[in-house]
Formats: structure tokens, C-alpha cells, sequence
């Protein structure tokens, strides 16, 4: 037998070197990851990074080029998808417009030649969980987007499968009954205490549902954690930038200064923070953001040192604004603020401020 | 202002239509009224109404050949058309393979070539393997023309598909042939229908290639050929005037089957 | 799917119809090459490599003479029924409501399942000397007119055949030329008629070729208006092919016949083809 020992006993899905080509395309460059019993993982990325791939793989709807998967300790590559049990919600739902409700519940119970006593019993069991019972014998097109989506998670669970699979679900629903589906994906997945993975590129979805979160970029993924580590700590220059809330410098080590690190760039030298950075020696090139809201603003003249930009413009984001600003070289950077602290400064476009930070807000990313 | 031109040209336009409309379907019309006409050679003024080439049709048994050979052929040319053209919009749908743009231009191309050159060389292929002259020549070589229009159809509704309900009807443990048979079966019924009403409405009124292998076993179309290249007759009015009843039954009926899948998905 | 061994299902599906038209399109059009290399003792066809079929073809006037004969007419039938057609197609496509335009699309779907024999028996009755068409006339005081029979009663059926078809293509390309580059044009102070010849054709261009290219094709093949509207003297190609193959066992002549057939459509449909997609790149 070829018992994978390396696998944890709490992992449901492990990828081992998984690479995925379409041609010369390649659509994931190399996946290693494992998934836990009972999490809710987040894959996150632009279109095309790779992860509707990555989950159509566990789905048995591709099958890898190189690397194995192993699912619930079995090696799965080639196995069909319907040999598998891993349901997916899919983005369009794919609900089957020529069934019912209950009929679109029953399928899969069909297709594995359950009674259709049992399928009936079964598939009113999850229609009554998921709220709809009441919608059985309608027409799929009888139904709000938010009922649909009851559908498609109905269908899916109907076989109590140990893993669900969903395609950025939510896409389609506008901001209210999003929110809404979320809160109802989050107690679904708490009470059956099974796998979710969970496909999407919206950051707020990801970050407001999941235990932990897979950034993906052009096939290659570039970290992997909770929401706080990825937030807080983001890895290299492209999470960074993909948080889009950051503002992002680099420069050389120049040396050191107690636990900071001193660092030269166009701006000047700056002292950093160097909590999570990487071994570095002087010379080295060091990548390192602060945070929009970590960033300070003085007016033209008040003496503070720090980076001197021009004011391009201003977004109002709630309670708070955004002010873009661009440096003499042509460096963009940005501000949030509350209201109440922008009032004291001159936000008129082309008008000068003065930007800067406290040491410890900033972090240096280890992965650049 | 051009607002006064516009509206004459505006109407002129839909005068054109109108010429265009009556051009086409003065013919198909003529045949109507001529059906009725007492008269052998019809003009103006119009002769007494009568029934009496009905009546002689009725009687004729060649023709009553004619049609129940029409409506075997068109059957079983039907239902063949259907199944190959099923395959071929399901390939193309499904499948990308090397040598595809080939499958589609042999699948697709029949009915451009001229009929007269698509006969020529069925019969000469057909008698050499001993199957002109019999019905089964005749169906094999509607089949060929008209397995393009039932693959059009069945594609064109296969393309209305979420390209996702196949692979959901998979992952939900459908192998291939249980997701065809619940799946994409269900899904195109409407145009499978459709193609099956069109391709014996086509069959009907596909004399050229008819007359060219079927020898004696002569269809309704090769019949009125016959009474063309005879002395003229009256009766190819009735008969033409039948043909085109029960192949625009057919053809409603396909519309109507279209339309309403069409309002279902939306 | 990647499964890469070969499997039962795509198979099942796909075959069948390549099967069928391998064997009863392809083979045929293949087979007809190899007998127009026959030769015909007795009455009796014999596998052979003999270009005499094709030289005793190709040498005679008859055969060029009808050739000419049958390019002229579909030429003719493509331009008068591209020209006659287009009017129509623009107005439909531009000027009336959905419903009328779905409606009209039907209307002009019908001709195609009525019996093109039927259509052009009933002409006949319409074109003859005494005929529908020359008795109206006859009330106006004009006429009679020699239409049957004559080139012009040819080109009336291969309209009749060709329109509908023409007539549909036009309007699908129409439908797909951008709305607001014709709003654009009429801002841009470009009339409606240099707005139809600066802006519609030339962005319907592709359509408008192949529709004019399927009535060539059409025409081109027919034997029906030649013979019964056109008198079928002087014979077009097809009513050649026809009058060989009924005259004894002459097919490998015939067979040449529509080889050269197939030959000039083929031929033309690529030239048709090119200058339609030419300039795109620009």
C-alpha cells in the first residue's frame, strides 16, 4: 500500500508539487499546500493566477501534469470526477434549468442509484436546512439570486461529502445579500465542521469568511495565512500591492540603529522596523510598506522631515478619506485619514504635505 | 429640415420590402390559386374554382406512391439527420482535436455543393455498390444533406448552454453517458425536435438528388419532375400546394419548439 | 477533460457522422474524379486512365460556350440579386422594431421548404405570352413581351431561388455592424447615403461578399430556371451534365463536366473569401 506518511492526520487534501499546464501555458506553476480537517481555506487572486484551476483539480475536472493529490489519504490523480465526492458550487451556479428545485437536490443522489424514496427524503432533509422547502416544486427560474444560491449549496451537500468546493459563489449577488450569503456560509461550514475551499478575488470575502487564505498570482502562490498574518505581514511586494492599501519603498541596508533597521532610499534614510525581516547585511536591497492608515501628514513648511508630495486627488471612503498623493519623482502614495484629521491640512490638487511615520508601523517584507 | 426626406425615403424603403416580399412569394401563392383554377393554362382573367386537380391527384395511384415513398423517406432521412447531426454538434461543442476545421467542413459543406453535381456522383457511386435505385439510396443520400441543418440547429442550442451544467452534472457523479442522457439530452430536446421537424420538411422537397439515384422508387418532388418534363399539368399545383402545407406544419411546428426553449432559459 | 487514453464516449458521439459523410460525401466526390478517367465500351463503364473524357470535354466550343454561358448568369443573378437584396436587408435590419424583423426573418425562412420545382412551374404561368404578367400588362396597353424562354426568364427564377437566402445573410452581417459608428458618422456630419456607402457597407463587407458568393454558388449549380424559364437553349452546365447522363452511359464525360464545376466554385469561393477578408488587417 502507498501510505503517504508525510501527510498530517488532521490534513483532508494535501497538494504535493501539483503543476498544471494548458499547452505551453501554465496555469499553476507548483502548488504545495495542505487542507485541514474542518477548515475554511480561501484561494485569492486576479483572473487567470491559477486558482479556479487549482480547485478544478481537487474537483477532478483537471488533472494535474506533474505533482500528486491526495485526498482523504488516497491519491486521486486521474480519478474521475464522478468517481470523486467533491461537490463544487459553482460560479454560475450551473443549476439544471429543465429540473425543479427538488430535482436539481436530487441529482446527484440519481445519479449514485439511491431509491427515490430515500432521494425524496434526503432532498427535502436539505431544502429544509437551507430554508427553501417551500420552493421544491418550482422552476429554477422562479427564484432570486439568493434563493438560487440556496439551490446550488443544497445540491452540493445532499451527499454530506467531507469537502465542498466553491467557485467564487457570491459573484454574481449585489453588496446586501452578499454579506448576507457570507454570514450564511460561515455558520454552514462551523456546523457541519467540514472542509470548505473557497475560490474567490474579492479580499473582503476571503478575509471575512476564512481561516486561513492562499494568494495566488500568475500560477505561483505567493502566501499562505490568516487573514491577520496576511494583513499585517504580507510577504513580498505583490501582496502588498494587491492589499492596495499600502504604500511601498525600497532601498539599501545602511546599518542599524537598536532593534531598527536604517535604510536609504531615493527619499532619504528611514529608520524600520525589522521585526519580521529576513537575515540581511549592509548593501542589500530592502523592500518595505506603511500602511495608508499608519501614514502621517504635515503641512509644506511645519519643519517635520519626511517625504515631501503633491496632492493629486481624494476618495471618500465612509467615515474616512483617501488622499493620493504623487512625490517629485513620480512615486504615487496615499493617505487614509478620518475626516476630522484632514481637516487641518490643505487637500487642494497640487498643493505640498509633508508624509511620514513612526519606525514601528512599518513592516519589511521578507519575501523580496 | 431632412425630416420630410427622411420619412419618403423611409417609406420607399418599406415599399422595397413589400416588392421584395410579393416577388418571393408570388410563386408560391400563383401555385395556390392556380391549384384551384378550373382552368389547364391559368391568366387573367381567372377561370371558374374548382377542386378537379385535387380530385385527379386523389385518383392517381403513381402519386399516392409518391407520397407514402415522401413520407418514408423523409421518416428514417429525419431521425438518421438527427442522430449524426446529435454527434456533430456535440463534437464540435465538447471537443478540440487536430483535424477539427476538417470534420466541420465535411459535416458542414453538403449543402453547397449544386445538387445536380451531389446527384451525379451519388449515382455513379451508388449503382456501383448496388444501392441506386432502391429507397435506401434515396435515404442515404438525404441523410447527407440533410445532417448539416440538424447539426446546425442542435449546436446552436448546445451554444445557449452554461458551459458549466455538463461539468456540474460530473462532479455531481454523473459519468459521460448518465450526464448525456440527464443532461444535455434534457437540455437540447427543443432543437433535437426542431431538426427532426426541418431535416423531413428538407427531405420533402429535395427532388434533384431524389430523382438522380432513386430510379422507380420515385419520392413526391421526383414525381412532380416528372410532370414538369411531361406535358404540363395542373396537377403539380395540388400536389406542390399539399407538399407545401404539411412542410410548413413541420416547420411552425420547429419554430414554435425553438421559441419556447429559447424563453425558458431566460 | 485530460483523460488520455482513447475513449468509448467521444467516439460513440463523433463517428458516426464522419463515418457517413466519408462514405457517402467525400467518397462519392473522390469517385467521380476516378471515372471521369473511364472509358465507356458498350455502353459499359471500364476502369481505366484515359484523358479522353477530359480532352474531348475541354477541346469542344459546346462545353466553353455553356460554361461562359453559366458564369455569366450567376454573375449576373449574384450582382442583381446582391443589389436588389441590400435595400431590403438595410431596412430591415435598420428601420424596423424587433418584433417586425423576427417576424419578416421567418417570413423569409418559408420559401426554403417549398418546392423550388413547384415555384418555378407557376412562373412559368406567370412569365408565359399570355401569361399572368403579360395580361396585366395588356390592360395597361403595353406588351406582350417575350419573357419566357429567354435569359431574362433565367435570372427571374435564379432571383426567385437566391433572394430569400441573400436577403437573410445580408441582414445577420447588418445586424452585427456597430449602431454607434453610425451615429458617429451622422455627427460627424456624414449624410445617410455616404453614411451607407462610407460606414455600413464597408463594415458589412464580409457578409455582404458571402451572401453574394452563396447566390453565385446557387446559381450557378441550378438547372431548374435554365431549362424550364431559359428554354435550355443554349444549355447551361448543368442541364449538360443532365442531358450526358441521360444520353447513354456517357457519366465520365458528365463527371468532367462537374469536376470543372466544383473546380470554378471552389476557385471562386477563395477568391470571394480573400477579398473579403482583405484589408482587415490595416
Amino acid at each position: 500500500m502507498n501510505i503517504h506518511t508525510d501527510m498530517k492526520s488532521d490534513a483532508i487534501v494535501k497538494l504535493d508539487g501539483v503543476v498544471k499546464k494548458f499547452g505551453e501555458f501554465t496555469a499553476v506553476e507548483r502548488a504545495d499546500f495542505e487542507i485541514g480537517r474542518g477548515e475554511f481555506l480561501a484561494i485569492m487572486g486576479s483572473s487567470g493566477c491559477g486558482k479556479t484551476t487549482t480547485l478544478r483539480m481537487l474537483a477532478g475536472l483537471e488533472d494535474p501534469t506533474e505533482g500528486d493529490i491526495w485526498l482523504d489519504g488516497e491519491r486521486v490523480n486521474g480519478k474521475a470526477t464522478w468517481d470523486r465526492d467533491t461537490p463544487m458550487v459553482w460560479q454560475s451556479l450551473a443549476l439544471f434549468p429543465f429540473l425543479t428545485v427538488q430535482e436539481n437536490v436530487e441529482f446527484s443522489l440519481r445519479m449514485r442509484g439511491i431509491s427515490k424514496s430515500e432521494r425524496t427524503e434526503r432532498a427535502r432533509k436539505w431544502l429544509d436546512k437551507m430554508q427553501i422547502l417551500e420552493f421544491a416544486d418550482r422552476n429554477i427560474s422562479q427564484l432570486s439570486g439568493g434563493q438560487r444560491q440556496r439551490v446550488a449549496l443544497a445540491r452540493a451537500l445532499v451527499t454530506e461529502p467531507k469537502i465542498l468546493l466553491l467557485d467564487e459563489p457570491l459573484s454574481a449577488l449585489d453588496a446586501h445579500l452578499k454579506v448576507r450569503m457570507q454570514a450564511v456560509l460561515s455558520n454552514l461550514q462551523k456546523d457541519l465542521g467540514i472542509t470548505f475551499v473557497y475560490v474567490t478575488h474579492s479580499m473582503s470575502e476571503a478575509f471575512a469568511m476564512a481561516d486561513r487564505v492562499v494568494i495566488m498570482s500568475r500560477g505561483r502562490i505567493e502566501q499562505i495565512g490568516t487573514p491577520q498574518e496576511i494583513y499585517h505581514a504580507p510577504r513580498n511586494r505583490f501582496v502588498a500591492e494587491f492589499l492596495g492599501s499600502a504604500n511601498i519603498f525600497s532601498g539599501r541596508l545602511a546599518g542599524t540603529s537598536g532593534d531598527d533597521w536604517l535604510i536609504d532610499t531615493d527619499h532619504g534614510r528611514f529608520a524600520v522596523s525589522a521585526l519580521h525581516a529576513p537575515a540581511k547585511s549592509p548593501g542589500d536591497a530592502v523592500t518595505f510598506i506603511v500602511s495608508a492608515e499608519n501614514m502621517r501628514i504635515s503641512p509644506e513648511g511645519s519643519g517635520v522631515p519626511g517625504i515631501r508630495a503633491r496632492v493629486v486627488g481624494e476618495e471618500f471612503v465612509g467615515a474616512t478619506a483617501i488622499v493620493f498623493l504623487e512625490t517629485e519623482s513620480g512615486e504615487e502614495l496615499k493617505v487614509q485619514k478620518s475626516h476630522g484629521e484632514l481637516a487641518s491640512v490643505d487637500l487642494h490638487p497640487g498643493s505640498t504635505l509633508i508624509l511620514h511615520w513612526e519606525s514601528e508601523t512599518c513592516h519589511v517584507l521578507p519575501g523580496e | 429640415m431632412t425630416g420630410n426626406r427622411n420619412f419618403i425615403i423611409d417609406v420607399l424603403l418599406k415599399l422595397h420590402i413589400a416588392a421584395c416580399v410579393i416577388f418571393i412569394f408570388a410563386p408560391i401563392l400563383g401555385s395556390f390559386v392556380f391549384s384551384l383554377n378550373s382552368d389547364r393554362f391559368p391568366s387573367l382573367p381567372l377561370g371558374q374554382f374548382s377542386t378537379e386537380w385535387y380530385r385527379l391527384i386523389w385518383e392517381d395511384p403513381f402519386v399516392w406512391t409518391g407520397f407514402y415513398n415522401t413520407v418514408i423517406v423523409g421518416f428514417v432521412v429525419a431521425v438518421i439527420a438527427t442522430l449524426l447531426g446529435f454527434g456533430g454538434a456535440y463534437t464540435d461543442f465538447r471537443y478540440n482535436f487536430f483535424g477539427k476545421n476538417i470534420y466541420l467542413a465535411l459535416a458542414l459543406l453538403p449543402p453547397t455543393i449544386p445538387v445536380v453535381i451531389m446527384g451525379l456522383a451519388m449515382l455513379a457511386f451508388l449503382s456501383r455498390v448496388n444501392l441506386s435505385g432502391s429507397t435506401i439510396s434515396v435515404i442515404i443520400a438525404h441523410g447527407v444533406m440533410c445532417s448539416p441543418f440538424a447539426m446546425a440547429i442542435i449546436r446552436l442550442r448546445l451554444s445557449q448552454m452554461d458551459p458549466d451544467l455538463e461539468a456540474a452534472a460530473w462532479n455531481l457523479g454523473g459519468n459521460e453517458w448518465a450526464t448525456l442522457r440527464h443532461v444535455i439530452i434534457p437540455f437540447t430536446k427543443p432543437a433535437i425536435l426542431a431538426a427532426l421537424f426541418i431535416t423531413m420538411a428538407v427531405s420533402f422537397d429535395e427532388f434533384a438528388v431524389a430523382w438522380f439515384v432513386s430510379g422507380l422508387n420515385e419520392t413526391l418532388p421526383v414525381k412532380i419532375l416528372g410532370f414538369l418534363q411531361g406535358q404540363v399539368s395542373p396537377r403539380i399545383n395540388a400536389i406542390g400546394s399539399l407538399a407545401f402545407v404539411s412542410s410548413i406544419t413541420l416547420i411552425i411546428l420547429a419554430q414554435i419548439l425553438l421559441r419556447n426553449s429559447s424563453k425558458e432559459k431566460s | 477533460m485530460t483523460i488520455r487514453r482513447p475513449r468509448l464516449f467521444p467516439l460513440v458521439l463523433s463517428l458516426p457522422l464522419l463515418l457517413w459523410q466519408l462514405a457517402f460525401f467525400l467518397f462519392p466526390l473522390v469517385f467521380l474524379v476516378a471515372i471521369s478517367f473511364w472509358t465507356v465500351r458498350n455502353f459499359q463503364m471500364t476502369p481505366d486512365l484515359d484523358f479522353g473524357n477530359w480532352e474531348r470535354i475541354l477541346t469542344r466550343n459546346t462545353f466553353w460556350d455553356a460554361y461562359a454561358r453559366t458564369a455569366m448568369l450567376a454573375t449576373a443573378s449574384a450582382v442583381l440579386t446582391s443589389l436588389i437584396a441590400f435595400p431590403a436587408a438595410y431596412a430591415i435590419s435598420f428601420k424596423l422594431s424587433d418584433r417586425v424583423k423576427q417576424w419578416l426573418i421567418f417570413v423569409l425562412i418559408i420559401p426554403f421548404f417549398t418546392s423550388y420545382l413547384v415555384r418555378i412551374y407557376a412562373l412559368q404561368v406567370f412569365l408565359s405570352d399570355a401569361g399572368i404578367i403579360n395580361a396585366l400588362l395588356g390592360m395597361l396597353g403595353i406588351g406582350p413581351f417575350l419573357m419566357l424562354n429567354t435569359t431574362f426568364g433565367t435570372l427571374v427564377g435564379m432571383v426567385t431561388l437566391c433572394l430569400p437566402l441573400v436577403i437573410l445573410l445580408q441582414i445577420f452581417s447588418l445586424n452585427f455592424v456597430n449602431r454607434d459608428l453610425i451615429e458617429a458618422a451622422h455627427n460627424l456630419r456624414c449624410g445617410r447615403l455616404r453614411t451607407v456607402f462610407l460606414v455600413i457597407v464597408p463594415s458589412a463587407r464580409v457578409g455582404l461578399v458571402i451572401a453574394a458568393l452563396f447566390a453565385f454558388i446557387l446559381s450557378f449549380g441550378d438547372f431548374v430556371s435554365p431549362l424550364y424559364l431559359g428554354g435550355g437553349n443554349p444549355p447551361t452546365l448543368s442541364i449538360m451534365i443532365t442531358d450526358i447522363t441521360k444520353s447513354g452511359q456517357q457519366w465520365p464525360r458528365a463527371a468532367v463536366v462537374a469536376l470543372m464545376m466544383i473546380g470554378t466554385l471552389l476557385t471562386v469561393a477563395f477568391a470571394a473569401i480573400t477579398f473579403a477578408y482583405k484589408e482587415r488587417g490595416k
